[in-house]
């Protein structure tokens, strides 16, 4: 396919039109061209206005209440009285960089901004101080998992010294039903698991996991899992990534 | 600070809701759905604020695509995809893109949300309906393009150019309202 018949795909893409076969293999062409990522950012834009074009109507009365007791029955992921939505921007700042391939400096720069911002609520740090900790901690090792021949990504951050790992995963669309990912550390050529995960529906995730003490390792790799996760992999990974150590 | 997280959940309820529960609406066509799938969606927004990245849009186009999903997964998951799709094809000449009899925005909605919404609605209407139709059958009604040549009979290269054709003139006449100003 040429170049231009590439850049055809990138309105359906954003719309959501392209058929799962047509998908992968633009997504593999995303990925090395930056004229097609700009097309397609640009026509997700419009795409992200057509929910305007829905004939207006009005919410139930009761639907608003509802969604706030829902919520305070259904705590965010982490400890049970975190606030998340300011949480929203410090995490992002992390995704953000990250993803956009500007390096561990960037995003540790990012991440001290987010910090600072986040020292000021005293009375909220928590599990997201345990994330943003671990990053910046001065033993924080990292490593960038690619996959052969696929379009997902992921980067991670370690911390031996908090025995933390900050996991951010990119293009990764959700396990299948009564699947589920697993993150492992090839020690001395010997899976061990870090934990098991799943992307959200926009296939990204950030997550934190523990790391077992005294574990040092030279590669990590993302396997998918019956759920619950495995023992070993029962497959090959689909991601891999040599570690970086600390500097 | 409990109470601060809830009312930035309340706040974006304020800011959003209407917009989350309309496109619930056009995509399930059922009032008692849409409640569902609005009250789904903020609470998966809730529970995942964490994965929230504004590098790829806006909180409220996040929100959008996460109620856009669950409406079409309940939708597919009740069997009503035929009808929607055939409510959505045998609409009229404005199709989606016009009032249901649904009452006017609120008098507090800021005056620039009204006037994006009339615009993107308006440059909807304003297509000329066969590319308007494809474009409504994907985003509203979920379909990919082969689906849509196949719901419409036509061939999939016509399908493709008209969604093409299509796209292009909403991102001119959506220009004010894009990042880039437009092509």
């Amino acid at each position: 396919m040429t170049d231009h018949a590439w850049s055809e795909l990138a309105a359906p893409y954003a719309l959501g039109a392209v058929a799962p076969d047509e998908r992968e293999r633009f997504e593999a062409h995303l990925a090395e061209c930056a004229a097609c990522r700009g097309e397609v950012g640009a026509f997700r834009e419009v795409t992200a206005l057509l929910p305007d074009a829905a004939p207006a109507a009005t919410p139930p009365a009761g639907l608003r209440d509802r969604i706030l007791r829902e919520a305070r029955q259904a705590r965010p992921i982490g400890r049970g009285r975190a606030p998340v939505i300011p949480w929203l921007a410090a995490a992002a700042s992390l995704v953000l960089a990250v993803g956009l391939g500007y390096g561990y400096l960037r995003a540790r720069a990012a991440l001290q901004q987010a910090s600072a911002a986040l020292a000021a609520r005293t009375d909220s740090l928590g599990a997201r101080d345990s994330l943003i900790a671990t990053l910046l901690s001065p033993d924080v090792g990292t490593a960038a998992l690619a996959a052969t021949g696929q379009a997902p990504s992921a980067r991670l951050y370690w911390s031996p010294s908090r025995r933390r790992v900050v996991m951010a995963v990119f293009r990764l669309p959700p396990a299948p039903a009564g699947r589920t990912y697993q993150l492992w550390a090839i020690a001395q050529g010997k899976p061990v698991s870090l934990g098991v995960f799943n992307t959200a529906a926009d296939g990204r995730l950030t997550a934190a996991m523990q790391l077992p003490p005294g574990l040092t390792f030279e590669l990590t790799a993302v396997t998918e899992e019956p759920a619950g996760g495995s023992p070993q992999p029962t497959q090959q990974p689909f991601l891999i990534g040599k570690v970086t150590p600390a500097d | 600070m409990v109470g601060g997280d809830e009312r930035a959940l309340g706040d974006l309820y304020d800011r959003h809701g209407e917009m989350a529960y309309s496109l619930a609406l056009a995509v399930a066509r059922e009032r008692a759905d849409a409640e569902e799938i609005v009250a789904d969606a903020f609470g998966q927004v809730w529970r995942n604020a964490a994965s929230y990245d504004p590098g790829r849009g806006s909180v409220a186009g996040w929100l959008a695509t996460i109620t856009r999903t669950r409406a079409l997964d309940l939708v597919r998951a009740r069997g009503r995809r035929v009808r929607a799709i055939e409510r959505a094809a045998q609409a009229d000449s404005t199709g989606l893109a016009s009032p249901m009899g649904a009452p006017a925005d609120p008098p507090d909605l800021r005056i620039e949300r009204g006037e994006a919404r009339r615009l993107v609605a308006r440059s909807l209407g304003d297509l000329p309906e066969p590319q308007r139709r494809v474009i409504e059958l994907a985003y509203f009604g979920g379909l990919s393009q082969s689906e849509i040549a196949a719901e419409l009979q036509e061939p999939l290269g016509t399908v493709k150019t008209r969604m093409r054709a299509g796209m292009e003139k909403l991102r001119g006449a959506l220009a004010p309202l894009l990042s880039g100003g437009g092509p």
